[in-house]
Order: structure tokens, then sequence, then C-alpha cells
């Protein structure tokens, strides 16, 4: 399987978010999209979720168009991890989770299966979310509510799952885990995410790809040690970088603004 | 763990469905004895629910009261599951917990279209389900006006339940202007329409008050997969694959019907829409599959037990006439509103 972005163009009313983006990720990758704030991550993803419809161009999924695919088959196929939900209404996690499993059953079916069930214990176990199952979504920290939204993704068993900043409000220990467990998904199933993250060591970290992004296109695309480059996100990030070498590992560092966007 | 708590939600459910169903049974009778001249309960409930085995009573005297109570009964009982299901598909569909037919306005756009009918052509009153037509559309269209004004006001939840509020009190007026013409139209009082009752509810009609409310009830619970994704946000329902203005159109739609019926057999009977969904919340939490027939039990069983504190009020208090039975679900359902609007801006 493989995701196909071919020459992607997305307008907000007159703004051009996404300008000709074409790129392709296997299944068994675990894709990195990195930039500075409005790049076009978060558009980028939303576009291959089909929450946002491109206005040139064709998002393939296995060699068919998304645009042609219906919104069951797309629930289906694909998870999009969305930062914001609404919480007005008290609801509890468990009720949140059991939602994810829509996709694979019938529309009237009451009765919920034991499968479902153990999907849901299963990786609320391996996220570590499991003591509250019963606890109120508003009643979360924001580390707890993130790990109980990757959760809901991973729990709709999706072939492709794209996250927005997982690792925002996770400390220091969680950051590594879900990313690590992440990973270990893409492995077992065989199957592809992507991510957006700030994060450039995170990204270096797990990448089978990184995927840069400035000003709505991509600037480079491809393993984590030809695109972490210090030309490249000198130019794209407007920060003076220092490449330091831990342990064999090329770490990231950025070190002071080019120029002093903030005067005071 | 996952397994254990979903069980033990399973098990809640049928308690409190299985706990109301006898409650429910238990104010049927009560509201048939209860009255004037009281019955006794054993009797009824021989009459009601022991009939198929010939049990009946032999008591003529006693069936016939029940008889002119059978129509109060029935239709306050599913005047209050209409308005309970009104009710919790508009908490659903605006993501707010505060909304309720009476408290968004559609009640009071609902009334007026009715009035102004009336006026226009007093012989579609003759058969009150004429009216639910009327009544449909005046409560669609104070949705669109409420919610238009939210917007306007920046569209956060308070703004919704303050646009509401302006709403429902302007056309509250109308409406009360308009029923004063009415009288002198068609001749007879029609003012109770403000704060409803059940006196005047028809043999004949309570038909168009059950059926319709027992269809829309079982349509709303097919519902509850799109219901339950859309109450995490529109794109989280579009993730599921399912389609959110859809979802919100056709709930929009049904809980104005039921308002609709409400309104054109009883009249105004605010606040039950808003209490029921939160005490069946609180119950069964929000799983629309199990909070859906659980808070149209509870609307039904609050609803009948006003209309029987309506009827011990007039004959202990000596008065002449009912009270409305608007004004009893307001005593019950508005501590409520007050308790949930602290609750939120403490937030």
């Amino acid at each position: 399987m493989k995701i196909v972005v071919e020459d992607v163009e997305v307008w907000y009313n007159s703004v051009k978010a996404l300008d000709r983006v074409t790129l392709s990720i296997s299944s068994g990758e675990l894709a990195f999209v990195i930039g500075p704030n409005g790049a076009g991550k978060t558009t980028l993803l939303k576009t291959i979720a089909s929450v946002v419809k491109p206005r040139k161009g064709v998002v393939y999924i296995d060699g068919k168009a998304v645009s042609s695919l219906s919104p069951k088959d797309i629930s289906r196929l694909l998870s999009y991890v969305d930062p914001h939900i609404s919480r007005s209404i008290p609801s509890t996690v468990l009720e949140f989770l059991l939602t994810a499993r829509y996709p694979h059953q019938n529309m009237l079916s009451f009765s919920i299966s034991t499968k479902d069930l153990e999907i849901v214990e299963k990786v609320s176990r391996q996220l570590n979310i499991k003591q509250f199952l019963d606890r109120r979504l508003d009643q979360l920290s924001s580390g707890e509510l993130q790990r109980v939204l990757i959760a809901r993704a991973l729990i709709q068993e999706p072939k492709v799952m794209l996250l927005d900043e997982p690792s925002a409000f996770l400390d220091l220990r969680y950051r590594l885990e879900v990313l690590d467990y992440i990973k270990s998904v893409v492995k077992r199933d065989n199957i592809v995410a992507i991510v957006a993250i700030h994060d450039i060591y995170l990204a270096s970290l797990y990448a089978d790809k990184i995927i840069v992004m400035n000003g709505g296109s991509v600037v480079a695309c491809g393993a984590p040690e030809e695109v972490l480059k210090k030309d490249i996100l000198e130019k794209v990030y407007g920060v003076k970088i220092a490449i330091a070498n831990v342990d064999g590992r090329k770490i990231v560092i950025p070190l002071e603004p080019l120029e002093k966007g903030v005067q005071i | 763990m996952a397994l254990e708590l979903y069980k033990r939600k399973v098990k809640h459910f049928l308690i409190s469905l299985f706990t109301l169903i006898v409650l429910s049974m238990a104010i049927t009778i009560a509201s048939l004895s209860i009255g004037p001249s009281m019955l006794d309960p054993k009797e009824i409930f021989k009459t009601v629910f022991l009939s198929p085995f010939g049990m009946a009573t032999s008591d003529s005297s006693v069936r016939l009261v029940a008889m002119l109570r059978v129509s109060r009964t029935v239709a306050s009982f599913f005047c209050g599951v209409a308005l309970s299901i009104a009710g919790i598909l508009m908490q659903t569909t605006t993501r707010n917990p505060l909304a309720d037919p009476y408290i968004f306005g559609l009640s009071s756009t609902a009334l007026t279209a009715i009035s102004l009918t009336i006026i226009l052509s007093p012989s579609t009153a003759v058969y009150r389900y004429n009216l639910v037509v009327v009544a449909f559309i005046g409560a669609l269209l104070g949705y669109f006006m409420t919610m238009m004004l939210a917007k306007l006001a920046g569209g956060g939840s308070l703004a919704l339940v303050l646009a509401g509020i302006a709403v429902a009190s302007l056309f509250s007026g109308v409406s009360h202007v308009l029923l004063y013409i009415v009288q002198r139209v068609i001749g007879t009082p029609i003012v109770y329409f403000l704060m409803g009752s059940t006196n005047t509810v028809l043999y004949r009609d309570i038909a168009f008050i059950a059926y319709p409310t027992i269809a829309l009830l079982i349509f709303s619970i097919a519902l509850f997969k799109p219901l339950n994704a859309y109450l995490y946000g529109d794109d989280y329902a579009k993730q599921l694959g399912f389609n959110p203005k859809l979802i919100s159109l056709i709930s929009t739609g049904i809980a104005s019907l039921l308002t609709a019926i409400t309104i054109a057999f009883i009249g105004i009977v605010g606040f039950v829409g808003l209490a029921a969904p939160h005490i069946a919340r609180f119950f069964v939490g929000s799983d629309h599959r199990f909070s859906i027939p659980i808070t149209a039990l509870v609307g039904g069983i609050l609803t009948t037990f006003a209309d029987i504190v309506v009827r011990l009020v007039s004959m202990y208090s000596g008065a002449v006439g009912e009270l409305p039975l608007g004004v009893v679900t307001s005593i019950i359902g508005a501590p409520f509103l007050a308790y949930l609007i602290a609750k939120r801006m403490r937030q």
C-alpha cells in the first residue's frame, strides 16, 4: 500500500495553503512532517484525510483517489487525530473510545462485540490510560487527553494514521513511549503513519522519512540523515543551527534567530 | 477493564430501564385515580393491566371516571416523552447542555404560528392535528432565528442561550397578544396554551400525540451512532464517515416536530426537555443508545407527576379552574437551569 500526493494545491478562500505538493509514502513507514508555523503541516494532513478538499491535484491511497471513496470507506481506511474535540456534553473516556469502532460496525447493531472491547482494552493498556476509562473527558489533564486521542486513532485500526502534534502536552516519558508505540504499530501492522510535529529531535529519533515544509510547499523529503542538514533547516526556520553528535546520533540544536524579528 | 466497565454500564441501563418502567406504570395508575373523585388504585391496576386476564373491575363508575382521565394521562406522559427527546437531540446537536425547546424559543414561535393561523382561519383549530404542521414550521423558524442571533453574538454556548431567551421572550409576548385576539375570534378561553394544560385534550387526540411520538422515539434511538459521533465535534463525526450537517438537520427536524406536537395539543410546557436528559445521563452516561430511552421515560414520568400536582393543588386550594401544567414543570426544572449555569460559568 502506498500514499501518493500528486501536485496538490489547497486554498482557504484567497490564501494558498498548499502549493504543488507532491510526495509518496509506503506502508510500514513512519513519516514526520516538520516546518515552521503556517508551513501547511496541518493542511497537508487534513487534505490526505479528505477533511479539506484540494483545488488541484489528487491524493491516492492504495492507487485509489481519496475523492472517489465514500466517507464510510475513508473512515475504515484512515484516522486523523484532531487535537480539538468538543467536550461540552459530559461523556466518559470509554464512551469516546468505543465510537472509534463505528466504521467497522453496522450502523444499527445495538450491542458491542467482545472483540471491539478487547481492542479498546489492549490499546488503553499500551498507552496507560486504562485507569481512567470511566473518567469524564473534561476531567482529564491535557497530557491524559492527548493519550486518549491517540488511543482513539489506534482503536479505529486504520491503514493510514495521521497525527497532528501528538507530543504536545506530553511529558518526556510519554513523548518517547507514545511515539515508540506508534512506530511499533506501524511496523507490526504494516500501516502508514504521518505525524506533524515541532520537535525535530523526536522526529529524528523515530522517522523513516522526514518531510520539511515551508510556505505551503515541500522543501525537502527523505531519510532523516538526508534532510536534517544545517543549510536546509537554517533556511526554513530562520534560526542558526548546530548539529551535535551524541552517542553517534545527530542532534539538531537551535542556537539563535538569524535575524532578530522582535525588536526590544 | 473495558469489558467489565461496559458490562456494568449495560447493567445500570437495564436496572434504570426496569425501575423507570415500573415507575411509569405506578404514575399512570396514580394519574388515573387522583382527581376530584378519588378511585381505588387497586381497581385501576386491575382494569388497566390485568383486564386481558379477565380481572377487570366490575364497578362501572370506576371505569367511567378512569376513562375520563385516560386522555389527560396519556397526553401528559407523551408530552413529557416528546419534550425530553427534543431536549436531548437539541443538546447534542448544539453541543450545549442548556438546550431545551422552551429556552431556545422553539415553543414560543410554534405557539405564535398557531395563534396566527387560528386568527386567519379559525376552522383549522377544530382538529388540533392540523395545527401540528403550522407549529412545526413555527418551531423550525424559531430554531433558525436563535441560531442566527447566536452566530451574530459570536457563537459561544452562552450566546446561544441568551439568543434563545431573547427569541423566547419576544414570541411569548407576541403569542400572548395574539391569543387574546383568538379568544374573541373563537369565543373560548385558549390562553391556557401559554403555560400548557392537559385539561382540554380530547380522547380522539391522544392517538395523534402518542403514535408519532413513539415513532420519532424509535427513529431517534436508531440514530444513536451518528449522534454519539457528533457529540465530539463536526470534524470528528466526519472522520467516522458521518455527515455532520445531515445529522444536525435531521435531529433539528425531529426535535421541532416533537415540540410542535406538544404545542398543538397541550401548549408550552417548559424545562422538561432540559432536566430529563441530565437526569438520564447521570444514571446511564451519554451514550445515546442508553440515554435516549431513559430520557424519554424520565420526561414522561416528570410531566405526568406535574399533571397530578396540578390537580391536587386545584382540589385542595379550592380555587376555580386548574393551574397550568407549565407552571409546575418550571418549578421542577428551572432549578436545573440555575445549577447548570452556575456550573458552566465557573469553568
